[in-house]
């Protein structure tokens, strides 16, 4: 290892949602004199507005700070990871670009759900943690015993935790003091081949798609050939630099460093997170491990309001998956909505964003349908499919059985919620694994759980049963065989394909007249009678009707009444045209948007 | 040269008091008022008859407000100064009276002046809904009335009926229909009550104090009227209006043939070669400036000529002559409404026959209309 190399140090931080990462991350930037006091907007890190509103991070900005310590000028590389369970791929790739993670922990609160699950990421990267005690600030502060939880919980010493309140800025130093030793330098070899991990990768309008890289051998620099291992892309290097938080460009990325490489690629789907860049003429023989094709998840179907706004949707698409390689889309055309997308996201949280960032950075206004997992369909004739979008499930009569994807979810809750969750999991068709007693006040309860029953509003149920306790996280199981039928809604004997979802047939009853309930609410009173009805294979097995109104009238229309009367029209027709019309029946954008908000 | 048409309406904004459910132009004068506004009125008659020198006069009629309240010689002396300086060519003047302002010497002096139809407001011939309407007379006015002008020669009168009025049920609606046809009349207008943001009946329904029957009781009302009427020989040709044979109101077919008028005094409404306005309701500025108080100049579009005339028409009993919608819009009425036309047959809403497209239900004549739109 050469002496520069000595002096770097490569973290990043995990903690649960709210536990205070970004502060730390701003206290820290502020304490090495990275970015001056009054330069600090709050929560730097969090580049996206949608980030900074929701209080979560999801891209990454990894930055370089310089501290001295005893004389010695150190450079230390923050790389900051997103908090939330639908972005677990991208986390495990930050993190095996780092040696050390700093473990923050709320004094309050103690571990929680989400803690332990990225700990365990981190240290299946072989990371080196360093505890941190966060909020002792808070009247409700009981440093000593979150550290005898750590050291119980997770398994690692913390008596020498330092204990901060990242908010005032007490013991900033401590923190410092605690990457440089407790943290390894990286290793690697200078003359070696060029081994870089791209850890996350974003789209700018002028260099083109970004790479957000660790380089573990060898160096890069600008005029170097690339090749991406996986894809086999070469591009030659544009620019190289690092981020201070802001990009500066720098001549060469050398051995243990982290910055950026951009290569004019076009798209960041050639940018692909978990990749492997050598140098294309000196090709390493072998590409880093741990690299994986994301997968979406979650699906759902996003059309516009106003049909005529397909072209400015699909742009809109293309300009984020620039910048999104998770995100998926395909064209699809509904009977009731016309023309739009399938979209795949990585969960719900993801899908939420992509909806808000469709809305406001494009001012689109959007339908979206009942968010849907992806089923494998077996036919009779031996053949699988893959079914994400309700419409395309085949008939009952060539279905030999469907399989659902299953998560594994860990539910970290204190024990007198124990009952009212596991209540919540039986009805979401969940098997109890295990009920782990972390002490007397926490528990984590275990279960093997549909996706599709957590996609909903499990998390909404849980924290309303638990009064905000109780933590979850969950990762993909696998795939197991269920009873899934197509439930139908018919609006005056049509069916809406926009309404129809996949559901379990014990389920399949009750949702069918819950959708039709709320139908008839939103639905407004037409010209003639609309009979709703759920139907499951053709069988119907619920209906509400909707009466026709019967008076509809202005009585007098003489000389003066004329334009008036056309204008009060003209009015009632442009109401209709914000309608979407089902067969002859009216059907306001509102009603597709209720029926996901109902369990 | 040949000669333009167009109908007359004259404006009387005057009444003894005011009905609760009125949103028109019209108030309780003080007496110099009368005497101003009718010093207004004849200036105006005159300019614009000679404006319009080129238009022949087929129908004359004077509203309000209650023209009937206004003093001896007045609509004598308002209609000979029309005749005076514009071309008349029809035999129609209608004048509105209320059943308690009419009196025999009122029924003289409007047959003198030419008036051959007469328009009464009754409502109702309940006291009790009379109340609530805020109106003056009862039932045995109208009787009288109706006397009155069978006594001068008049013979051609149209009685105003409501329905959907707060606390009148169907029985209500029965007796007075029951009533009205028993009289030596022709004509019947029957409308279902609308209330007017800022009227008084308005605010007690919006406040509780009073409640409206439901949808379906105005509509078993309306239909009853229906039935009830053509029974009696009184039969719709337009939602709210029914007649005996031949007795159909000529200045009235002429505003839901989309035809042209010529409104005179405060806040009349005019419609020639394709311009609406109407003049300003603004009674000082009137008296001010008679001759130059158009307001709301709206000249219509391709769009909004269609959309009236098929608005207006499929408001009658005839319906729409697609004939002659076609000829006047260079267009194909079946083409170019297809799929409102296809949605509304499945649903039975229309029929289309022998080249007239007809609502199948007036109750709901607003919404089919509008899909039109």
């Amino acid at each position: 290892m050469s002496d520069r190399q000595k002096f770097i140090r490569n973290f990043c931080i995990v903690a649960h949602i709210d536990h205070g990462k970004s502060t730390l991350a701003d206290r820290l930037l502020e304490a090495t004199g990275t970015v001056a006091k009054r330069d600090l907007q709050e929560q730097l890190l969090d580049s996206m507005d949608l980030e900074r509103e929701r209080g979560i991070t999801i891209k990454l900005t990894p930055t370089r700070m310089k501290y001295n310590y005893q004389g010695n000028d150190y450079i230390l590389n923050l790389i900051d990871t997103p908090g939330h369970v639908d972005f677990t791929y991208e986390v495990s790739r930050s993190l095996a670009a780092c040696e050390g993670a700093i473990l923050i922990v709320d004094a309050g609160q103690g571990v929680e759900a989400q803690t332990l699950a990225n700990v365990h990421l981190a240290l299946d990267n072989n990371l080196e943690i360093l505890p941190v005690i966060n909020k002792i600030d808070l009247p409700s502060a009981e440093p000593e015993k979150v550290k005898k939880e750590i050291e119980d919980v997770i398994g690692i010493p913390a008596m020498h935790a330092p204990c901060i309140s990242a908010k005032e800025g007490t013991n900033i130093e401590a923190v410092l003091e605690g990457i440089i030793k407790e943290f390894p330098a990286p290793r690697g070899k200078e003359n070696a081949p060029l081994k870089c991990l791209v850890f996350d990768s974003y789209y700018d309008n002028f260099k083109g798609a970004i790479c957000l890289v660790r380089v573990f051998d060898g160096s890069v620099k600008k005029g170097d050939k690339i090749k991406f291992m996986q894809t086999n892309n070469v591009f030659e290097v544009t620019e190289v630099g690092y981020f201070t938080p802001k990009a500066k460009e720098s001549d060469v990325l050398l051995t243990g460093e982290v910055g950026y490489i951009a290569a004019s690629i076009k798209k960041v789907s050639e940018a692909r997170v978990g990749d492997t860049i050598t140098n294309a003429d000196n090709p390493a023989t072998e590409a880093l491990p741990g690299y994986k094709q994301v997968q979406p998840v979650v699906f759902s179907g996003i059309f516009p309001v106003d049909g005529s706004k397909y072209g400015e949707l699909k742009d809109a698409l293309e300009k984020l998956k620039l910048n999104d390689s998770a995100l998926d889309y395909q064209p699809e055309t509904s009977v009731a909505l016309g023309f739009g997308f399938r979209c795949g996201f990585l969960g719900l949280l993801h899908m939420e964003i992509i909806q808000e960032r469709l809305e406001r950075e494009f001012n689109l206004d959007i339908i979206t349908t009942a968010p849907g997992v992806s089923y494998h369909v077996f036919k009779t004739n031996g053949e699988m499919i893959e079914v994400s979008n309700p419409s395309n499930l085949p008939e009952q009569s060539f279905i030999d059985h469907i399989e659902e994807p299953y998560v594994n979810a860990h539910i970290f809750t204190p024990p007198e919620y124990m009952g009212s969750i596991m209540e919540l999991c039986t009805e979401r068709r969940g098997e109890n694994t295990d009920v782990v007693y972390l002490d007397e006040k926490r528990v984590r309860l275990d279960y093997t759980i549909p996706l599709s029953e957590i996609i909903y509003d499990f998390f909404d149920s849980l924290k309303s049963r638990t009064r905000g306790y109780a933590s979850l996280d969950y990762e993909m199981a696998d795939y197991r065989p269920s009873k899934l039928v197509k439930l139908d809604i018919l609006l005056k004997g049509e069916i809406c394909d926009a309404l129809s979802l996949i559901a379990h047939q014990d389920k399949a009853y009750e949702r069918g007249k819950i959708m039709t309930e709320k139908l008839k609410e939103v639905i407004p009173r037409q010209m003639f009678e609309v009979p709703i009805q759920a139907a499951i294979g053709g069988k119907i097995i619920a209906r509400e009707t909707v009466k026709a109104f019967r008076k509809d009238v202005l009585a007098k229309c003489y000389g003066g009444d004329v334009t008036r009367k056309r204008k009060l029209l003209e009015k009632q027709k442009e109401g209709k045209k914000k309608m979407r019309n089902i067969g002859s029946v009216e059907v306001p954008s509102d009603a597709f948007i209720s029926i996901l908000k109902i369990d | 040269m040949s000669l333009n048409k167009f109908a007359l309406y004259v404006h009387i904004p005057f009444c003894v008091s005011k009905c609760s459910y009125c949103d028109f132009c019209s108030f309780v004068p003080k007496n110099e008022q009368v005497s101003a506004y009718l010093q207004a009125l004849n200036a105006e008659i005159k300019a614009k008859g000679e404006f319009y020198k080129n238009y022949q006069v087929t129908s004359i009629y004077i509203g309000g407000g209650t023209p009937s309240i206004l003093p001896k010689n007045v609509i004598f002396e308002i209609l000979k100064n029309i005749k005076t300086n514009f071309k008349i060519s029809g035999n129609s003047i209608t004048i509105e009276a209320n059943p308690n302002s009419f009196t025999l010497e009122k029924a003289q002096e409007f047959k003198e002046a030419g008036c051959n139809r007469i328009s009464f407001g009754l409502q109702s011939h309940n006291d009790e809904i009379l109340k609530i309407l805020n109106r003056k007379h009862n039932f045995q006015d109208l009787v009288n009335a109706v006397n009155y002008a069978h006594k001068v020669g008049i013979n051609d009168i149209n009685v105003d009926f409501m329905f959907g009025v707060p606390t009148q049920d169907l029985e209500d609606v029965k007796e007075s229909l029951n009533r009205v046809t028993n009289l030596d009349i022709t004509h019947i207008s029957c409308y279902g009550l609308i209330l007017e943001p800022n009227t008084p009946l308005y605010n007690e329904v919006k406040n509780k104090e009073l409640q409206l029957p439901s949808d379906d009781e105005c509509v078993n009302m309306y239909d009853y009227a229906v039935d009830f009427l053509s029974k009696h020989g009184f039969f719709r040709y337009e939602i709210s209006n029914f007649a005996k044979k031949g007795y159909e109101s000529v200045h009235n077919k002429n505003y839901w043939a989309r035809g042209e008028y010529l409104g005179l005094g405060l806040a009349s409404h005019s419609f020639i070669k394709g311009v609406h306005w109407h003049n300003t309701s603004n009674f000082n500025k009137y008296l001010s400036t008679p001759l130059n108080c158009m307001e709301n100049i709206e000249p219509e579009t391709l769009k909004t000529a269609k959309e009236e005339t098929i608005m207006l028409a499929l408001r009658t009993e005839k319906g729409l002559n697609i004939q002659e919608y076609n000829k006047k819009f260079q267009s194909d009425f079946l083409k170019e409404y297809k799929n409102t036309i296809s949605k509304l047959s499945t649903q039975n809403l229309i029929t289309i026959k022998n080249d007239y497209i007809k609502i199948n239900d007036f109750n709901i004549s607003n919404a089919i209309i509008a899909e039109f739109f």
